[in-house]
C-alpha cells in the first residue's frame, strides 16, 4: 500500500521543495511509492473543502508529514498543530524549521519595529494604512517548529540536501530507522590544509582569498587560518552530499553555518567567539557577531538588543 | 450578503495566497481579492549587516528564484563599493542566470502550471498534479525532470551550490571556471536547448490551439508593461536599463537608480503584499474596470513586450512569430506561458552562447573593494519580474538602509484584476465547483508568482493596548484590541 | 525595605593558585559573603566560555574567574587564554541579556588569602547592587 505523504510550509523560501525535486530521476521511483494528500506547491488539496466552504480547515492523515518554515504567525501555529495530529511521523525539513532559518533573523527585532520599518519608513511607499483584515496576526517571534509541536526528524541545512531528503523519505518507506545525522563539524569534511591555527586581523568577507585557480581545493589554506570568518569549526557536517566537499568551500567562500549548531544545545556564537579569541583575534575586531553567528539558528538565540 | 469561498490555499504556485470570493445573494461575484498571507521582514533585518553579507542572506528570499537576488545583491553591492567586475566575472554571472532561469521555466511549465493544460483545468485534483503527468505522459515527464535537475547540477559545477549560492561576490564571482567543466558544460547545455526547442514546438502543437478560448477570455486585462532591455533594445535578463511602457505601446526608459521616480507602492488593507504602481503616469492608482489606473505587469509577457527584439536567433524567430499572431503590446494573460517559453529559449541560447565565449575561462573574475558609505542600486530580471535591490552603508560599510521591489509585487494589482474578472466571468448564479475554481486559479499561475519573494516584508496588526489605574494606582482593567 | 539579597555566584577557581588562595582565607579564618559556589578547575584556561553563559543564563547572580597571576600559570600561557577568552564574554553578555558587571576575571595567587577575601566581598556587593540575574526562576 502506498504511503501517505502531507506536506506544508510556513516561513519558507520553497528551496528545501525544490531540493526534493533535485533528487533527480530516483524521485520518480519514490512518487511511484507514495501518495501525495497535502501539499500545496505540487498538488491542489484545499484546507477548507475543495469549494472552500467548510468553516474549520483540515489536512488529510498521513503517514509522514513534511513541515520546513519556521512559525511566523498564528495560522502557522494552527496548521502545525493539525499537521502533529495526522501525521504519523513529523519531520522539520530545512533550518528554518528546525532552528529558525533566515527569517529567525527577525527576532533581533521587535514586531513594531518591523512594522514601522516596512510600512512607515520605505523609500518607495506611500503610508496609506497597515494590512489587518482577512490576514492572519503574527507571533511575537519566530518559532522553530520543535517549539511548538513534537517533531519526529530533523533534516537540517539552507537548503537540505536532496540525499537527506532521499535517505530520510526512502527509510520510512522500508520501515527502517532513519538515517542519524553526522555529530561532525564542518572542519571534518573540508578538505583544505590546515597549518597552524592562528588569526591575528581578520579579514572582511569581500576579500579575496588566497587560492590557485584550478588547482584542488587541499592545496588551498583553510580560510579560517586566512582571516575569513568561517563558521565550518560551530557548523554541522553535512552539506557535501554526493561530493564531499562542504558547498560553499567549492566556491572557496566561507562557510556560513546553514547547516545549524552541532547539536541543539549548543550555542554557536559562545563557541566561535571564544575559540578566535583563544587563537589571538581580538573579540572587538569582529561586526556583527550576534547575527553572523546564529545566522540560521535564530528561533531562541536571538533576541532583540537593547538599543542605544 | 451572500456565500463566501475561501480557496486557501492557492495550489502550484510558490508561496502563500488565498482567494477570498464574496457573493452576492444571487450568486455572482461581488469582489474577489487574492490575500497575500505571508510576510518575513527581509528590509528590517538586513540592517545593519555588513553589506558583503546581504548576497547570502538575500537568496534566502526565494528558493526557486535565489540567483535573481543573489545577482541583484552583487550588483547593489558593486554600485555601493563604486566597481565594475571584470568581464568573465559579468560573463560568469550572467551565465548563471541564464542557467537558472532555464531550470525555474522548467519548473514552472511542466511542476507547476502544466497539470492544468496536460490533464485539463477540470480534471479530478488528485491527478491534476505532476505525478498525474508522469502516469498520463511518463516518458515526457521523465526527459523533463532529468533536464531540470540537470540544470541544477550545471549550476553546482559553476558555483559550488546551486540554491542558495554564494558564487557571485561584490566586485565580480569568487570560482573561476576551468575549461574541463567548461567542456562538461557545454554537452549539457545543448541537451537543455533540445528540451526547450521541444517545449516550444510541443506547445504550439499540443496546448496552446487546444486552449485558445481559454486564452482569449481567462484573466484578461489591459496594462502597461516593465521590462529590462540593452541599451540597443534587444532582451536581456542580467543587466540593462529599464523600460516602462504603457498600454497603447508608448515607452519611456530609465536607468536602474531613478526607480523611486517612476514606481510608487500603495497598501490595502486585506493583503501583506504592496501594490507598486506607475506613479510617472500621473493617472494615481486604481484596480476598477478592465484597465484599472497606474497598472502595469511584469515578468515575462512583459519583458517581451518592451523589447524590441532577442539577440539569439531561434528566440528571435519565436518573438517575430508571436508578435504577428498577438501584436505588440500582447495583453492576453494565459500568453506569460507562452513567453514564458520564447524565454527557455532564448536562455539556452544565451548559455550556449556564453560558454562558446573564450572569456568565459579567464581567472581574472573579481576586482578589489574597499568598504565606504554609500547607496547603491543593484537591478536584474527575475523570471517573475523586475528585481531591484536598494543599499545604503555607512563608513564600515554596514547597512544603514535596504529597500527591495521584488518580481512578482510589481503584478500584485494585474493578479487581482485578473482573478477578478475570471471569477467574475465564470462564477454565474451561484453555479461552481473545484473545476470551475481550479480555473480561476489557472489566472493566477499564469503570472508565475513567487510570494515568497513578493513578501519578504514583515508587517502585521497594530495592537493597543489600554492599562487603567484606580486613584491608588492599582491596575483596575486592561483593554486590547 | 529588608536586608539586601543573597546572590548566588559561580566562583571558577585555578587549582594551583586561586583555589589554594581561597583554601588559605578559609585557613586562615577570614570571613567573606557566603555568596561563592566554588568550582574548581584546573587551570582558568579550561573555562568554555560556555561555562560562563551557561551559568549566568540558568540563573546565577553573577561568575567570577579566578586564576594566576600573569607568568605564573603552572601551564605557562593557560591564563592568557582566559583573559582572552574573558573579553570575548564580556561583549556577549549584552547579546543574552545579562549586565556585564555580573562577570569578572581575577588573579588570585596561592598566598593571597586575604586577596581573595577582598575580592569576593567586591564583587558581592557590586553583584547586589545589580539585583537578581534577569533569568531567575
Amino acid at each position: 500500500m502506498a504511503a501517505r505523504i502531507a506536506a506544508e510550509w510556513f516561513s519558507i523560501c520553497g528551496g528545501c521543495e525544490v531540493t526534493i525535486l533535485d533528487i533527480g530521476e530516483p524521485l520518480i521511483d519514490v512518487l511511484k511509492q507514495v501518495e501525495i494528500v497535502h501539499m500545496p506547491v505540487l498538488m491542489d488539496h484545499k484546507l477548507f473543502g475543495q469549494t472552500g466552504e467548510n468553516a474549520e480547515m483540515e489536512i488529510p492523515a498521513a503517514d509522514v508529514g513534511l513541515i520546513s518554515g519556521g512559525i511566523r504567525s498564528e495560522e502557522h501555529k494552527q496548521l502545525a498543530q493539525e499537521m502533529r495530529k495526522k501525521c504519523k511521523v513529523l519531520i522539520s525539513l530545512g533550518s528554518c524549521a528546525c532552528f529558525g532559518g533566515i527569517p529567525a533573523l527577525n527576532n533581533l527585532y521587535t514586531t513594531d519595529e518591523i512594522m514601522q520599518k516596512v510600512y512607515r519608513d520605505s523609500v518607495s511607499t506611500e503610508s496609506n494604512g497597515l494590512p489587518n483584515e482577512q490576514i492572519p496576526p503574527m507571533t511575537d517571534r519566530v518559532y522553530a517548529l520543535h517549539e511548538v509541536v513534537k517533531v519526529d526528524a530533523y533534516l537540517p541545512g539552507c537548503p537540505t540536501t536532496p540525499e537527506m531528503v532521499a535517505g530520510a523519505l526512502l527509510a520510512l518507506l522500508k520501515g527502517e530507522p532513519l538515517p542519524t545525522l553526522p555529530a561532525k563539524s564542518v572542519c571534518d569534511e573540508c578538505p583544505t590544509k590546515r597549518e597552524k591555527k592562528s588569526v591575528s586581523t581578520l579579514n572582511r568577507r569581500f576579500e579575496d582569498p588566497e587560492f590557485t585557480p584550478g588547482a584542488p581545493l587541499t592545496e588551498m589554506r583553510c580560510l579560517m587560518e586566512q582571516g575569513f570568518l568561517c563558521l565550518g569549526p560551530a557548523t554541522r557536517a553535512g552539506c557535501s552530499g554526493h561530493d564531499g566537499t562542504p558547498r560553499c568551500i567549492r566556491a572557496y567562500m566561507p562557510c556560513e553555518g546553514c547547516f545549524g549548531p552541532l547539536n541543539e544545545k549548543a550555542n554557536p556564537m559562545v563557541d566561535m567567539m571564544g575559540a578566535l579569541s583563544s587563537i589571538g583575534l581580538d573579540p572587538k575586531q569582529i561586526p556583527d557577531r550576534a547575527a553572523t553567528f546564529n545566522r540560521f539558528a535564530g528561533a531562541g538565540r536571538l533576541r532583540p538588543m537593547p538599543r542605544r | 450578503m451572500g456565500k463566501t469561498l475561501v480557496i486557501q490555499p492557492v495550489t502550484r504556485i510558490e508561496g502563500h495566497a488565498k482567494i477570498t470570493i464574496q457573493l452576492n445573494d444571487e450568486g455572482n461575484v461581488d469582489t474577489a481579492r487574492v490575500n497575500v498571507i505571508e510576510l518575513r521582514g527581509f528590509e528590517k533585518f538586513c540592517l545593519g549587516r555588513p553589506v558583503e553579507d546581504l548576497p547570502r542572506i538575500t537568496p534566502r528570499i526565494c528558493g526557486v528564484c535565489p540567483w535573481s537576488h543573489h545577482l541583484a545583491a552583487a550588483k547593489a553591492c558593486d554600485a555601493v563599493f563604486g566597481v565594475e567586475p571584470p568581464p568573465a566575472g559579468k560573463k560568469l554571472r550572467e551565465l548563471c542566470n541564464s542557467v537558472a532561469y532555464m531550470e525555474e521555466h522548467i519548473l514552472h511549465f511542466y511542476f507547476l502550471a502544466g497539470a492544468d493544460f496536460l490533464l485539463g483545468p477540470d480534471a479530478d485534483y488528485s491527478v491534476r498534479n505532476v505525478m498525474g503527468i508522469l502516469k498520463a505522459a511518463p516518458d515526457v515527464a521523465a526527459r523533463v525532470v532529468r533536464v531540470r535537475h540537470m540544470c541544477a547540477q550545471m549550476l553546482e559545477i559553476l558555483a559550488g551550490k546551486a540554491i542558495h549560492p554564494q558564487a557571485a561576490v561584490p566586485g565580480g564571482f569568487s570560482k573561476p571556471l576551468a575549461a574541463a567543466d567548461r567542456d562538461q558544460l557545454r554537452k549539457m547545455a545543448d541537451e537543455a536547448l533540445e528540451l526547450a526547442k521541444f517545449s516550444i514546438a510541443f506547445a504550439k502543437e499540443n496546448v496552446f490551439p487546444k486552449y485558445l478560448d481559454v486564452v482569449k477570455s481567462l484573466g484578461v486585462i489591459t496594462t502597461g508593461f516593465l521590462g529590462t532591455v540593452k541599451e540597443d533594445g534587444a532582451l536581456n535578463l542580467y543587466d540593462g536599463k529599464l523600460r516602462l511602457m504603457k498600454t497603447n505601446g508608448t515607452f519611456e526608459d530609465f536607468p536602474y537608480d531613478r526607480y523611486t521616480d517612476f514606481i510608487s507602492e500603495h497598501i490595502e488593507s486585506w493583503s501583506y503584499l504592496k501594490f507598486p504602481y506607475a506613479k510617472q503616469w500621473g493617472d494615481g492608482f486604481s484596480m476598477d474596470g478592465e484597465s484599472g489606473k497606474g497598472v502595469y505587469r511584469a515578468n515575462t509577457l512583459a519583458r517581451i513586450n518592451v523589447c524590441d527584439f532577442i539577440d539569439t536567433p531561434l528566440a528571435q524567430a519565436e518573438l517575430l512569430e508571436f508578435r504577428e499572431k498577438f501584436g505588440r503590446p500582447a495583453q492576453l494573460t494565459l500568453l506569460y506561458h507562452w513567453a514564458r517559453l520564447i524565454e527557455l529559449l532564448y536562455n539556452a541560447e544565451n548559455a550556449i552562447r556564453l560558454l562558446d565565449d573564450p572569456e568565459i575561462t579567464s581567472t581574472e573574475t573579481r576586482v578589489k573593494v574597499k568598504a565606504r558609505a554609500a547607496r547603491g542600486v543593484g537591478c536584474t530580471e527575475a523570471p517573475r519580474g523586475t528585481l531591484i535591490h536598494d543599499y545604503t552603508t555607512d563608513a564600515d560599510g554596514l547597512i544603514t538602509n535596504v529597500n527591495l521591489i521584488v518580481g512578482t509585487t510589481h503584478n500584485n494589482a494585474p493578479i487581482n484584476m485578473s482573478v477578478t474578472q475570471a471569477a467574475k466571468s465564470l462564477i454565474k448564479n451561484g453555479k461552481y465547483d473545484q473545476g470551475v475554481l481550479n480555473t480561476v486559479e489557472m489566472s493566477i499561475r499564469a503570472y508565475d508568482p513567487c510570494l515568497s519573494c513578493a513578501t519578504h516584508r514583515l508587517d502585521g496588526k497594530v495592537s493597543v493596548k489600554l492599562d487603567i489605574f484606580d486613584v491608588e494606582g492599582k491596575l483596575m482593567d486592561t483593554l486590547t484590541n | 525595605m529588608g536586608e539586601a539579597f543573597q546572590p548566588v555566584i559561580i566562583a571558577l577557581c585555578c587549582n594551583w593558585c586561586s583555589y589554594a588562595g581561597a583554601d588559605l582565607a578559609g585557613v586562615s579564618r577570614i570571613q567573606y559573603p557566603p555568596s561563592i559556589r566554588m568550582v574548581r578547575v584546573m587551570c582558568s584556561g579550561m573555562v568554555h566560555p560556555n561555562l560562563v553563559i551557561e551559568a549566568l543564563t540558568k540563573g546565577a547572580d553573577g561568575v567570577l574567574m579566578c586564576g594566576c597571576h600573569k607568568g605564573d600559570c603552572h601551564y605557562q600561557e593557560g591564563n592568557l587564554r582566559a583573559e582572552q577568552r574573558a573579553e570575548a564574554i564580556r561583549l556577549m553578555l549584552a547579546d543574552f541579556g545579562v549586565e556585564e558587571e555580573r562577570f569578572r576575571l581575577e588573579w588570585v595567587s596561592a598566598a593571597e588569602g586575604p586577596r581573595f577575601a577582598q575580592v569576593v566581598q567586591g564583587f558581592t556587593e557590586q553583584v547586589q547592587k545589580l539585583g537578581p540575574s534577569p533569568y531567575k526562576q
